[in-house]
């Protein structure tokens, strides 16, 4: 059943051409932000999951041409499934929630006050930076 | 004010704005480490590991720490396991102490601090913490900000796997480093192991459906998985 969901969420995000007509001169922008929630549905043996969306339309006329664009700004799992083996499913349910970025190296920044990190990485790195931080503050 | 000390193998830094950092709080870490350290011989835990000591015989402290990993064993569906290295208890007892240290602290009228114990950090008040770089041990990987917050990561880094899955022996495949984030640092320190020891597949699902809890997963191929509430800066 997710496979209906994931086609729903990519056709949504198609640009809708919805009329179009003479030459035109005006431009009007308007932006409508609205959050739809899909049925709840029986997934397998897992159990029920309900997806809800929040869309931003944004519909540009020029004259009597109108074109209407829809983005998916947020996606949420309000109801899912309460399973004990549930892994698998989480997994593949779960993972287009999570924030994706490409690991960088952040420039050393000012701001920072403490150092994390894993508990069997360098202590000797993580305290001396710890300590030059503290010690910049007083400057 | 800051204070360094070297307790229960690692550097734990206590940093108070404004104000004084008391000593009860390093004498609460060397009492901490008398009664759970596995390297010393008469220590509390030590006597229960050798069944010498009953646990029901063993302190409050010692019981409530055994009984709250066994919860912890449960949450994780098994990734955070003290029995299977063990019966040892010390990946819990850190976080726990440094909550524990908090209430010190906030009696001695510390309105802002921070602990970090050996990378993972607890504070009060607003904080900018930067997260190591699993691949450059001398850079910054994320900065997170935030109030009243627990910041604990797990990872191989460059000393080599230490985490594993207590199921199979083996070392977790595909992953970096697993920061969680929430209220209290020994469950966010306990999350983070065991999200790590899941691996590449299976860590940023389960992060996902952490509650009160929030998670940055580093994955070998450079992506890096947050939860949509990561306090990133």
């Amino acid at each position: 059943m997710h496979r209906k969901v994931l086609a729903a969420v990519g056709a949504i995000a198609v640009a809708l051409p919805v009329a179009n007509a003479a030459a035109a001169v005006k431009k009007k922008v308007a932006t409508v932000t609205k959050t739809v929630t899909g049925p709840q549905m029986i997934a397998d043996r897992w159990g029920y999951v309900e997806v809800a969306l929040t869309v931003k339309k944004t519909t540009t006329t020029v004259g009597t041409h109108k074109t209407v664009k829809r983005k998916i700004t947020n996606v949420t799992v309000p109801v899912y499934p309460n399973h004990t083996d549930r892994s698998v499913f989480i997994n593949q349910q779960a993972i287009p929630l999570l924030t994706h970025e490409v690991l960088t190296t952040t420039q050393f920044n000012p701001n920072i006050e403490l150092v994390g990190g894993a508990t069997a990485t360098s202590y000797a790195f993580q305290e001396s930076l710890q300590k030059a931080i503290l010690l910049a503050k007083k400057i | 004010m800051h204070r360094v000390e070297h307790i229960m193998g690692m550097p734990i830094v206590v940093a108070a704005r404004g104000g004084d950092v008391p000593d009860e709080v390093f004498d609460w870490f060397r009492h901490v480490d008398e009664m759970f350290s596995t390297f010393k011989e008469e220590s509390e835990v030590s006597r229960v590991r050798r069944g010498e000591l009953a646990l029901e015989d063993a302190s409050l402290k010692v019981q409530h720490v055994f009984a709250r990993c066994e919860e912890l064993r449960t949450e994780t569906h098994g990734f955070f396991d003290v029995e299977a290295v063990g019966f040892d208890p010390s990946g819990f007892v850190k976080g726990w102490s440094v909550d524990e240290a908090t209430a010190i602290l906030d009696r001695a009228g510390v309105e802002e601090y921070a602990i970090n114990a050996g990378g993972d950090i607890r504070v009060r008040g607003h904080w900018t913490i930067g997260i190591q770089h699993p691949r450059d041990a001398n850079a910054i990987a994320k900065v997170v900000e935030g109030s009243d917050l627990a910041v604990a990561t797990s990872g191989a880094y460059e000393r080599g796997e230490h985490v594993r899955d207590p199921h199979t022996g083996a070392a977790p495949d595909g992953i970096l480093s697993v920061t969680v984030t929430g209220p209290d640092l020994g469950t966010a320190d306990a999350y983070a192991t065991a999200a790590f020891a899941m691996g590449a597949r299976r860590a940023p699902g389960w992060t996902a459906r952490l509650r009160g809890y929030e998670a940055m997963t580093i994955l070998a191929d450079g992506r890096v998985l947050s939860t949509p509430g990561f306090p990133s800066a």
